[in-house]
């Protein structure tokens, strides 16, 4: 498969903000402290944080790619895929709960057809539930591409709905370089994959989920990985698109003629 | 009955909602960085230490530890050494420091200013909550007026001293409001806590000895050097002195940021924020976010302070007040507080990453009204063998709001419990 629009543009990209990733590194008496801004600096440009700028980081930082990512995937603000224009944070904590959350959430999920952590077919939305947002005095609130909204009621919902689709809401959308896919959270697109429900976390294990017991050669796992877009299995370049069958029986093959 | 009105102190507060005091000159009008030219000019970085712990100031984000110990602790003959300011604020319920950053950011900054001398620090730091886009961007417009002014900077005034400050923006963590998990998101890393000790004074951020302290701690500092440590040691308790900013929420007519002497009771926290709503009876309050046990009506006229809350059986916290009357479903509510502290873990510790994510089941299960026979006493059973045994207090947070509740409304929990014949299909 060929490259992205913006996989091409990376580079370019890149070069554009080197200037600024340097000054924002020599704050910092050790390089690595700039992790956390340079993600923030591409996502404003990417609309999410790229394998490429993940390796980039990397690579001015002086890391490996891997605890770039081990880093950025423990934050949530930090989206490892595209998501929509539009990032919808619902306060989901106790003192928005206990003053009518409960409702705006519901009305936000049928408004727009999505659930937590989804984001709707035209990629115009993302939407999730987040942890309180240190805003209980003007509960429900929510933020919108960071910017807070509150005392939320469904006509405030419909007008701000209304108005980005219009594209005439007072919050500017964010970047968006590729279309994204039904969710930008690892853990939902397992999720899905699995039939809405994934193995450990939740009721009663399907045989056909993910790792599941109905998953004892690692197939689905696997696919789920290579296949759907896991960030690290597509680097710069061509997209990898892998049989997943076949490379168990790769593996099989080789195994029986070692003599395993 | 009728009551006589609080009397408020507007000090941090002040100004706040009538002005608009982001910009340097309106707050330099309001006699904002003489305290900072003051402290240059006059005093001594152990002057300040000094008149920080003769004042009497605790921590305001949660631990309530003497800040002017707590800077004692640094060894002397080790340098750098850092300050960093904490506004990580998510501990729920809270939003002072949401307010103060948006407000007020440069007393905020004043205050940091006045820190970082008082431990000898040449570079501060300010950990601000992802969350908070506009207040990081109204904080580094601060900074910038600030540095044009020629209060942050090299040769600061032209009196020698040499301090600089960088704005940090968190990426959504909870967790890293932990002093050491801040420490760790701050160099770049996971937000996951150390095992302390070491404790930051001696080795903190690089190693090197660090001071991490709350925005309303350091903001103090501000009006303490004002009026003096006499002043704000004056006002409060025995062991709890000056004034707090109380964020009151949930079942209250006026919910809102209200800035009391520590020692006013939690009535009259209550009656500030408007009181409840009409018809409604009050069943409890949480008074130090979501990490904290509830009080009750028998608790209504002691003192809120953090002696007083800890002998109630809770704690005061970062201040964060959520009331609740008679309309509340305290199994909702727990279920609440446990997933979100299930959803915060850093997973470093067996204990709070597995207990906190099957009591979130047990009790998502006991909202469906589908419990089953035994989770009463399991969940207090998991929740009691969590607290304890982890590296930070993320994991003993789960267990006092649960438990409180779980034991002053034992039905509300119970009534979920349904046999197996009846369980749902």
């Amino acid at each position: 498969m060929q490259m992205t629009e913006r996989e091409k543009k990376f580079g370019e990209l890149l070069e554009r903000l080197r200037p600024r990733c340097e000054e924002i590194i020599a704050q910092y008496e050790r390089k690595r402290s700039a992790l956390l801004p340079l993600m923030h600096l591409f996502q404003e440009h990417e609309g999410f944080v790229s394998s490429q700028a993940m390796y980039a980081a990397a690579e001015m930082l002086e890391l490996t790619p891997a605890e770039v990512e081990g880093v950025a995937s423990f934050y949530t603000l930090l989206y490892r895929r595209p998501v929509g224009k539009y990032m919808l944070q619902v306060c989901r904590g106790l003192a928005c709960t206990i003053n009518g959350g409960e409702n705006i959430m519901a009305y936000f999920r049928e408004k727009l057809g999505v659930a937590h952590l989804q984001t709707t077919d035209d990629g115009l939305f993302s939407y999730e539930e987040v942890e309180c947002l240190a805003a209980c005095d003007r509960a429900t609130c929510m933020e919108v591409n960071l910017e807070f909204v509150y005392d939320l009621t469904p006509q405030k919902v419909d007008a701000m709905l209304d108005a980005m689709r219009a594209g005439t809401y007072a919050v500017a959308p964010m970047a968006q370089t590729e279309k994204p896919e039904r969710t930008w959270s690892i853990a939902q697109d397992l999720d899905i994959a699995a039939g809405g429900k994934s193995a450990g976390a939740r009721g009663v294990p399907k045989p056909d989920n993910a790792g599941g017991v109905g998953d004892a050669s690692g197939i689905i796992m696997l696919d789920n990985i290579i296949n759907r877009n896991v960030p690290f299995f597509r680097q710069t370049g061509e997209r990898a698109v892998v049989d997943s069958r076949a490379v168990v029986e790769t593996i099989d093959e080789e195994a029986a003629r070692a003599g395993h | 009955m009728k009551r006589l009105p609080v009397p408020v102190t507007k000090v941090l507060t002040a100004g706040i909602g009538e002005l608009d005091m982001r910009g340097i000159d309106a707050y330099r009008e309001r006699g904002g960085y003489r305290q900072w030219e003051r402290t240059l000019r006059e005093l001594q970085p152990v002057d300040v230490l000094k008149i920080a712990e003769a004042s009497g100031l605790r921590g305001r984000g949660g631990a309530g530890f003497p800040t002017g110990r707590k800077w004692s602790f640094l060894p002397s003959d080790k340098n750098p050494r850092y300050l960093v300011c904490n506004c990580d604020e998510a501990e729920p319920g809270t939003f002072k420091d949401h307010m103060l950053l948006e407000e007020t950011p440069h007393l905020v900054l004043e205050g940091m200013l006045i820190g970082a001398y008082g431990i000898a620090s040449h570079h501060a730091f300010i950990y601000i909550r992802g969350e908070f886009k506009r207040g990081y961007e109204i904080f580094c417009n601060a900074l910038e007026e600030a540095r044009k002014a020629g209060y942050v900077g090299n040769n600061i005034l032209g009196g020698g001293y040499d301090l600089e400050i960088t704005v940090h923006r968190g990426a959504g963590a909870y967790i890293c409001g932990e002093e050491t998990a801040l420490l760790n998101s701050l160099e770049g890393k996971r937000g996951e806590p150390r095992l302390k000790p070491p404790f930051p004074a001696v080795e903190g951020l690089y190693q090197k000895p660090t001071i991490v302290n709350n925005v309303e701690t350091l903001a103090y500092l501000v009006p303490i050097l004002e009026r003096g440590a006499q002043w704000f040691a004056s006002v409060g308790t025995e062991r709890s002195k000056g004034y707090k900013i109380v964020s009151v929420s949930g079942h209250v007519r006026k919910p809102g940021n209200y800035e009391v002497a520590l020692g006013t009771t939690v009535r009259e926290i209550i009656d500030l924020a408007g009181g409840l709503r009409p018809g409604r009876t009050f069943l409890a309050v949480q008074p130090g976010g979501g990490s904290s046990a509830c009080i009750f009506e028998e608790h209504l006229d002691w003192p809120y302070d953090y002696e007083s809350m800890t002998k109630a059986g809770s704690m005061l916290g970062s201040g964060a007040f959520v009331v609740f009357d008679d309309t509340s479903d305290f199994v909702k509510a727990a279920y609440n507080l446990v997933r979100f502290f299930a959803h915060e873990s850093c997973g470093q510790c067996t204990p709070c990453r597995e207990g906190g994510s099957w009591m979130e089941r047990v009790l998502e299960r006991l909202v469906q009204h589908r419990g089953i026979p035994g989770d009463y006493e399991m969940l207090l059973r998991i929740s009691g063998s969590i607290t304890g045994l982890n590296l930070c207090p993320l994991g003993d947070s789960i267990e006092p709001f649960l438990k409180s509740v779980m034991q002053r409304f034992p039905e509300q929990f119970k009534s979920r419990i349904v046999t197996e014949a009846a369980q749902p299909a």
